[in-house]
């Protein structure tokens, strides 16, 4: 894979059904346009996230993930929100010792009527990564929950 | 294993944008991919049937249909593959439209988007489950908690349609507050003759005998889900037959034993044997087994004596009982307090002569009170000046910072009633804030605002007011941040604010509920479903949810009988969406991680086997337990760990 200014990053996107991904929606409504990058994965709750998913994704090929929930205090299920958001924050760390700058690992709010909130999150998410460049490690999943990491080839 | 897919072209939405041929290149060479079929508006009734006779004819084992958002068409085809006999879960939508063909720059780089989304969801498809509805009995019965306007008028409502209803009042008396007032704003109406038909009806109307009421009793246990609560209710004793008594009152006068009235807020006496006031009802009288002579070893028997109906209808050996019952959903309507005006020591509420808060004023106020209505003050003489005092904890980040709303109208009440009963008395208004939203509130004060012995003062903090007993027996008001002289007045009264009722916590702990920033019962969302609780078949009604006036709590009890009356119809089945988590007892090592989680309380541990599970019915599906379980033991359905590893492999290949 080349680095450089043609580099497009695959993202890999988890919404809740309530809000983030009415956000991408009422985003699609304005028929505005934003980088292609980003492969939508709907979950009902930013709760649903496991950290697994994430370290999957990287696994898997993406050089970033962003994780969107509703914001604090609307939650479709109370407060999956808060969860999420811890665990993104723990996650962040492990990540950080695995070497995955935390710019690659995001997590935002956005509501249902958010649509020009989502597009500039989407596009700050693919410049910062185009910016990165490749992630060039690979976390190894095994099944019993240990997530080690090698070069990519 | 046999995949169909099924493009829609959205019209040209899709197909401007996203081009077929491209996407279908893209997939080319999946295994699994039986068919890819295009279409040029799938939701329109001819698409539907294409769907339809296609699914019926090719017979795949899955489908994937790429269309537009699932938030707009998921339900749609859903219900067309039930109609063509597949299990709809088997179906994954792809949203080609909102999330790619409006979003996307250029057709090539749309149509590698959109076979990214589609891989994804192939790929996924495979590891869906067909999944079933559910479906459980429920009881169209309802507990209500609470007998003021809001829990009286869903009781009535609920109890018309022929379901029972058990009406559960911690008090002797059903009617709430107002039934104590001697009348009501904005009309000064007679608040009383305004509850009795209400009152009778409950207690003696066509539908009565649907409703069961249980004075002098409290919710102690809750269990189950909505369809399926069972409660336990304590009842005290009252010690008087309810069917039988007349409510003569005989008995009342012969008991020797004087103890301090509550229900006039401790201003006067009442006996052991009692009701609560004049016109009470049920207008049956009850003893205070705390005061009673009975309790400290004495044979008074003077009351049962004195009934001229004779033995039995006195109660003596009355016990405690818990009794159990089974509903459908629950309504809380327990009302609020008044905020404690001796948090604010300098108003001298409790230390200083005649300075009332409005709860007691209204007794004073009434016919019914300790002083028949007439307004003197302790030491017997007729007060020429009152001092009304507004906002009293209200607005202040201190104690309370939220407006009541009720409490400027119950002045300006006052103001009137003061008027009619005293011609020329003076009346101060000391203020923070005036309000009187509403087409009817603004009458009130601009009659007080018109009587030329009323005086408004506006005051800024409530901590500078100082009220003192004067050496001249009346009363001093003093502003601390005024240099201009006090107010001398005869008699105050301090409007509080209101507040949550002192058994919010412990009712909310009983039911599972929750409360808000400001103690009060929590809503689920404060504009849409005001009158729905946090736990499912739980409504809150009243300003136990807010502080609000009668007409709004008897509007909201009536919400709350809707979302009864609409969700728990006679022989309707409660459905259970199959999208829950399950637990793998194998797997499941007891450490109840999920169960802490859990915002719906759905999972719980069993004693013995040490394995959580899940309820069906309280599981709303998020999936939060399944993402945190060690021993990935909780799959959430429809959202396996399995199928969404399997979407992020196939939007990354
Ligand atoms: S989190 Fe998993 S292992 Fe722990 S109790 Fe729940 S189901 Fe069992
Ligand atoms: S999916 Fe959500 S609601 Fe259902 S049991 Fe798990 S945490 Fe509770």
């Amino acid at each position: 894979m080349s680095n450089g200014s043609s580099f497009e990053p695959k993202i890999v996107g988890f919404l809740c059904n309530w809000c983030s991904y009415a956000g991408a929606d009422k985003a699609g409504g304005s028929q505005k346009s934003y980088p292609p990058n980003v492969n939508v994965i709907r979950v009902m709750c930013s709760g649903r996230v496991d950290p697994q998913f994430i370290l999957k994704a990287y696994s898997a090929g993406a050089d970033g993930v962003l994780i969107l929930a509703c914001h604090p205090g609307d939650c479709h299920y109370k407060e999956g929100n808060y969860k999420a958001m811890q665990r993104h924050r723990l996650l962040l760390r492990v990540l950080n010792q695995l070497g995955i700058e935390s710019e690659r690992c995001k997590f935002d709010y956005v509501s249902a009527g958010e649509g020009d909130k989502f597009i500039s999150i989407i596009t700050e998410m693919v410049d910062a990564v185009r910016a990165l460049g490749p992630l060039n490690k690979v976390i190894i999943l095994d099944n019993i929950g240990y997530n080690t990491m090698e070069e990519r080839s | 294993m046999k995949i169909g897919v099924y493009f829609c072209n959205c019209g040209s939405n899709i197909s401007d944008k996203v081009d077929s041929v491209q996407v279908y290149q893209a997939l080319e060479g999946l295994t699994d991919v039986a068919y890819f079929k295009i279409n040029d508006l799938m939701c329109s009734e001819d698409g539907k049937q294409f769907l339809n006779d296609d699914i019926a004819a090719e017979k795949p084992d899955r489908i994937v249909i790429a269309a537009c958002s699932p938030r707009e068409h998921e339900n749609t085809f859903m219900r067309v593959l039930t109609g063509a006999g597949m299990n709809p879960y088997l179906m994954q939508m792809v949203n080609i439209r909102e999330q790619v063909a409006w979003v996307t720059d250029g057709v090539d780089k749309a149509s590698a988007k959109a076979a990214q989304f589609i891989k994804g969801a192939i790929k996924r498809v495979g590891f869906h489950k067909p999944l079933e509805k559910k479906s459980i009995e429920m009881s169209p019965d309802v507990l209500i908690i609470g007998a003021g306007p809001a829990g009286l008028k869903a009781a009535i409502t609920i109890a018309e349609t022929g379901r029972k209803v058990t009406l559960v009042e911690k008090s002797p008396v059903i009617g709430g507050q107002p039934v104590l007032y001697e009348e009501v704003f904005p009309n000064l109406e007679c608040a009383p003759c305004m509850l009795e038909p209400l009152l009778n009806e409950i207690l003696h109307g066509e539908h009565a005998e649907n409703i069961e009421i249980l004075t002098l009793s409290e919710v102690v246990e809750l269990t189950g889900f909505y369809g399926n609560f069972i409660a336990k209710i304590k009842k005290t004793p009252r010690y008087a037959d309810l069917n039988q008594c007349i409510g003569c009152g005989e008995c009342i006068g012969v008991c020797p034993v004087d103890i301090k009235n509550e229900f006039n807020n401790g201003l006067d006496v009442r006996h052991a044997i009692s009701l609560s006031f004049a016109g009470a009802l049920p207008n049956v009288p009850f003893i205070d087994m705390t005061a009673c002579l009975r309790a400290k070893g004495e044979d008074c028997k003077l009351c049962e004596r004195s009934c001229p109906l004779g033995e039995g209808i006195i109660l003596y050996d009355d016990a405690e009982e818990t009794v159990e019952r089974r509903m459908g959903a629950v309504i809380v309507a327990v009302g609020a307090s008044l905020y404690d005006a001796g948090l604010i020591p300098k108003l001298g509420a409790g230390t200083v002569p005649d300075v009332y808060t409005s709860f007691e004023f209204e007794r004073l106020l009434s016919s019914t009170g300790p002083t028949g209505g007439q307004l003197v003050t302790s030491s017997g003489k007729t007060p020429e000046s009152i001092a009304l005092i507004h906002c009293v904890g209200s607005l202040d980040s201190n104690h309370k910072e939220y407006c009541s709303g009720v409490c400027c109208q119950s002045a300006f009440k006052y103001n009137l009633m003061v008027e009619h009963k005293l011609n020329d008395a003076h009346i101060y208004h000391l203020y923070k804030e005036l309000v009187y939203p509403g087409k009817e509130e603004f009458f009130l004060y601009k009659r007080a605002k018109e009587n030329i012995n009323s005086a408004f003062t506006r005051y800024l903090n409530i901590g500078s007011l100082e009220i003192t007993a004067a050496e001249d027996g009346r009363i001093l008001i003093k502003n601390t941040l005024s240099e201009k002289g006090a107010i001398k007045a005869d008699m105050v009264v301090l409007c509080p604010a209101l507040a949550p009722s002192k058994d919010t916590d412990k009712l909310n702990e009983v039911l599972g509920t929750t409360a808000d920033t400001y103690g009060f019962f929590e809503e689920l969302h404060g504009r849409l479903d005001c009158a729905k609780s946090k736990v499912r078949g739980i409504y809150i009604a009243g300003a136990c949810q807010s502080p609000m006036n009668i007409a709004q709590a008897m509007t909201q009890g009536m919400a709350a009988a809707g979302y009864v009356l609409s969700g728990l119809a006679e022989g309707k089945q409660l459905e259970i969406e199959p999208i829950t988590a399950s637990v793998d007892a194998q797997r499941c090592s007891g450490c109840r991680v999920c169960m802490l989680l859990c915002p719906y309380k759905a999972i719980s541990l069993d004693a013995e086997t040490r394995k959580s599970s899940v309820n069906e019915v309280l599981c709303q599906g998020c999936g939060t337990c399944a993402a945190a379980c060690p021993s990935g033991a909780l799959s959430s359905n429809h959202f396996t760990n399995e199928a969404i590893f399997a979407e992020i492999e196939g939007v990354l290949a």
